[in-house]
């Protein structure tokens, strides 16, 4: 185990370095010089020659100076380093960008997770033991409907009913604007805010994961341990619980850990809509407004993630199924 | 045979000859050992009803955006800011039956009209509504007997038989406001409403402007106590002196402000948005300003005595009491029915893409934009043309992205089952990596940095090539497990031994082999693709405004506004974009079924 997660380290590694060159050569294809984009605001009240000197000044502290490689080199140390680069549309260190959005879109998924486990694995069991039940039928429909549609059609729908027909739920934001109170009423506050958001992230993602879920329970309620287990008289609440779902549990992890890694990634689609001031937002109106450093950033640590899930999984693997061999 | 059974094989036989079923039926054995495996998946196919009943349903929308767009051209710089946000309904034209037969005079605006009985009772038709609160349907009480209506873009004025005005609709530029040194006038000869803006002319030649004067500039000058008629769009104003001179009452240039000299005396004059045209005395048509090809039509024409403008079309009246009318034809307003010429038509009333006949009898004849399907966008533009243009982009992205990425997916996971070991290991390293990136954010700055540089049709090959790029490692997969269970059966051997090369092993005698499965992820794949792109194209990374998707049509609909009261220019959209993706993955599931039935089973 430990020799594979070795290896399994030494072979980040390596990808790494190969998508950080990847990354950074679709960062030079950037159009437009980043050391002018840094003058343009006071550019009309300088003389031509300030300016050229200017430019050169920037242009030497930005590196671009020198070639290529030699870029890449110093920028590759500084992230290592942890020093991701400076936004030039918030005038601060990406880090800094960057690390509020994270928190909210954490805060925003973590929610929207526990809800979505909390239904999808309790209907997908169900459906999987009921299999070709009105019921189960009923669900398919629906789980088929949900995860066809776009997020942003049911979100428009959520809207129209929850937010702009029936007010119920704030269509934006985070927190009420100048909210005052205590600590919990904020937090409520905050949920509330919350509400339409995860509700279309839930609806969006119930579907496939029921499917999943009902998939694997049926598959290893089909097998011949299960019958054994009836067969010797274990009570079927023990059957399908202990015995079918622990062992349907490996292809869950499986989506479980991917949807763990989109925590990070969080949804441009729904942050935008719902004006959630998350990561995606960020990416977002990194690529609008063509602040190509955070978006460089962000993109790296989305290959740090993607990563650090692959391997995240395979160890979950061995502890969910001791049958599982790493080598 | 009983009833049952005779429909039971009328209906097989139709299907049969659909898909090609055998026409003879044969017995379950003689079926295991008859048909190909190709037969069977169609067979069970046909028999899963939700399946089939999506594929029609997608059929059903992809003949329409595959013929639709095909016979209907979109312009795309096409907008038209006098049929933003119309309503869905064909009751432009639709004149109340308490007025038919009774019309004393019609005025024509944007998206209504407004008539006028011989007993002075005003009534209105057509799309009213113009915002949430306002409603030209709201018609003030006790105007008394009114005589003369006229309707502008989202307001209408009517004068009554003591030369009193009335005013409602849309006030916002004070087109409703009429101006106080008007009301003790009692002489008033005709009254006029334009876009965002009012006029009165008095029997004395003087003529009185109120409204968004920052879109008109009005300046009458010398003519001041001269002027007999005037006529008004968008953008300017042309008057009609006692004497039969056109003039130009806006201080500013405009493309018709430009009067051709030689014309002689004028008896009535009329403006289209981008031409003004004159009928002379002598029965002749002169049009002006920004010609386009159709629009001059009406310049052979001999015996005029009266004309009237649309937007983009001229309708006149002859001394022999036909109708004539040229211009743009777009929503048939040009085309003449020929009821109107048959019957005996005292006057005709024009505007915007709407034409009146009234016969002697005070019936109306109608032709021209009855109104839209599905309504018009913020632009003014069509809905359901751009669904259906919208349609064949999302479709095409959709079908040639999953074609790449299938494409790569064969030929990585074809080479990867076949000779595992190490080439295996570093291909779904790859696989592995490109699978868990984040899909959306990797496709949005892809498209955003070299995007950039590119126009638009190269974007949209980009975002195919993109969205291909990106979804290939679940193809690569499955294909590498199917080889991975074929290469050691006997036929590969065999073929081995025979001498084929590794190549031909692959990609002649596996991959047919596996090529159901394929099938099958690659309809799951085109829901994905599409739904992916219109992602993309909501967010403003995909395809690009004027070039509609069904993604970039919802992009702009997320306002309060827009969601309740332009309902029609998400749901529509919507609809379509759903039902495609619901449909083709419902097939994808039925084809599933059919080509695995143990599948089913779990």
């Amino acid at each position: 185990m430990a020799k594979y997660i070795a290896k399994r380290l030494v072979y980040m590694v390596f990808v790494f370095f190969i998508m950080s060159i990847l990354m950074f050569g679709i960062y030079k294809m950037v159009p437009g010089d980043p050391a002018r984009l840094l003058l343009e605001g006071s550019k009309a009240g300088m003389k031509p020659e300030v300016y050229e000197m200017q430019y050169q000044q920037a242009r030497e502290r930005l590196g671009l100076d020198k070639p290529i490689p030699v870029q890449y080199a110093v920028w590759i140390t500084n992230m290592l380093k942890g020093d991701f680069g400076y936004s030039s549309n918030y005038r601060k260190d990406v880090i800094d960008v960057v690390a509020q959005p994270l928190s909210n879109t954490m805060q925003l998924n973590l929610v929207a997770i526990v809800v979505v486990f909390a239904i999808t694995i309790p209907l997908g069991i169900i459906c999987a033991v009921k299999k070709r039940s009105t019921f189960d039928n009923v669900v398919q429909v629906f789980s088929v409907v949900g995860y066809s549609l776009p997020t942003f059609i049911i979100a428009l729908v959520l809207i129209c009913l929850l937010a702009v027909k029936a007010p119920i739920f704030p269509v934006s934001g985070v927190n009420s604007v100048g909210f005052t109170g205590s600590a919990l009423a904020k937090a409520f506050d905050k949920l509330w805010h919350m509400a339409l958001p995860v509700l279309v992230m839930v609806l969006g993602s119930i579907g496939s994961i029921t499917r999943y879920v009902r998939a694997a329970m049926i598959e290893s309620l089909s097998m011949d341990y299960i019958r054994t287990a009836r067969a010797k008289g274990v009570r079927e609440r023990a059957v399908i619980y202990s015995h079918a779902f622990r062992n349907a549990l490996l292809p869950i992890v499986t989506i479980v850990t991917g949807w763990i890694m989109s925590v990070f990634s969080g949804s441009v689609i729904i942050e935008n809509i719902f004006l959630w001031p998350g990561i995606g937002k960020i990416l977002f109106d990194g690529l609008m407004q063509q602040d190509f450093m955070v978006v460089l950033a962000m993109q790296m640590f989305y290959v740090i993630i993607a990563l650090l899930g692959n391997l995240i999984m395979d160890i979950a693997y061995c502890m969910v199924d001791p049958r599982v061999k790493l080598d | 045979m009983s009833k049952e059974n005779k429909a039971k094989k009328s209906r097989v036989s139709i299907l049969g000859l659909l898909f090609g079923n055998r026409k003879k039926q044969l017995s379950f054995l003689e079926e295991e050992q008859l048909q190909s495996p190709m037969r069977t998946v169609i067979k069970n196919f046909v028999a899963n009803k939700v399946a089939m009943v999506s594929l029609i349903i997608f059929l059903i929308i992809f003949l329409s955006v595959l013929i639709y767009p095909a016979v209907n051209h979109i312009d795309l710089t096409y907008q038209e800011q006098t049929q933003q946000n119309v309503a869905p309904g064909f009751n432009m034209m639709k004149v109340p039956k308490k007025l038919q037969g009774n019309i004393k005079e019609i005025s024509v605006g944007s998206t209504f009209s407004v008539g006028v009985s011989n007993d002075g009772e005003v009534f209105v038709w057509g799309k009213t509504k113009i915002t949430s609160v306002i409603d030209v349907k709201d018609i003030p009480e006790n105007m008394g007997k009114v005589v003369q209506v006229a309707a502008g873009a989202d307001h209408v004025l009517a004068l009554n038989d003591q030369g009193e005005l009335f005013a409602w609709g849309n006030s916002r530029n004070k087109q409703c406001a009429i101006p106080e040194n008007l009301k003790t006038v009692k002489n008033i000869k005709r009254i006029y409403s334009g876009f965002q803006c009012s006029a009165a002319v008095t029997e004395d030649g003087n003529v009185y402007f109120w409204g968004n004067t920052g879109i008109i500039d009005f300046k009458i000058g010398e003519y001041q106590g001269q002027i007999d008629k005037i006529a008004i769009n968008s953008q300017g104003v042309l008057g009609l002196t006692k004497d039969g001179q056109v003039v130009s009452l806006t201080a500013n240039e405009l493309a018709f402000s430009r009067i051709p000299e030689e014309m002689g005396k004028a008896v009535d004059i009329a403006l289209t948005a981008q031409t003004g045209a004159a009928v002379t005395e002598d029965g002749k048509v002169y049009v002006w300003g920004n010609k386009t090809k159709t629009i001059h039509e009406g310049e052979t024409l001999e015996g005029v005595v009266s004309i009237e403008g649309g937007r983009y079309h001229y309708t006149a009246m002859l001394a022999n009491g036909d109708v004539v009318a040229w211009g743009h034809d777009d929503f048939g307003q040009s085309s003449v029915p020929s009821k109107v010429n048959k019957a005996n038509v005292t006057t005709v009333y024009t505007g915007y893409y709407q034409n009146y006949a009234i016969t002697d009898s005070g019936k109306a004849i109608t032709w021209g934009l009855k109104g839209y399907i599905l309504g018009t966008d913020n632009y003014g533009r069509d809905v359901l043309s751009r669904i259906m243009h919208g349609g064949r982009m999302t479709m095409t992205i959709g079908a040639i992205a999953i074609i790449i990425s299938v494409t790569i997916g064969i030929i990585i996971g074809g080479v990867s089952g076949y000779f595992g070991g190490k080439v295996d290991m570093i291909l779904m390293r790859i696989a592995e990596i490109v699978y868990a990136l984040p899909f959306l954010p990797f496709a949005m700055t892809l498209s955003a940095i070299i995007g950039n540089k590119i126009n638009e049709t190269q974007r949209i090959a980009l975002i195919m090539v993109i969205l291909g790029l990106l979804s290939w490692p679940g193809d690569a997969r499955l294909v590498r497990a199917q080889v991975l269970a074929e290469r050691n059966k006997e036929f590969v051997t065999a073929a081995r031994a025979v001498g084929v090369r590794q190549k031909g092993i692959i990609f002649r005698h596996i991959i047919p082999n596996v090529v159901s499965v394929i099938i099958v992820s690659a309809t799951l794949g085109f829901a994905s693709a599409m739904l992916t792109e219109s992602g993309l194209s909501f967010l403003g990374f995909g395809v690009r405004e004027p070039r509609p998707t069904w993604g970039n049509m919802l992009n702009g609909c997320q306002s309060s506004t827009v969601i309740l009261q332009y309902w029609w220019r998400w749901v529509f959209p919507s609809i379509a974009l759903g039902l495609s993706t619901i449909s083709i993955n419902l097939i994808g599931d039925g084809l599933r079924d059919a080509v695995d039935p143990k599948a089913n089973e779990r």
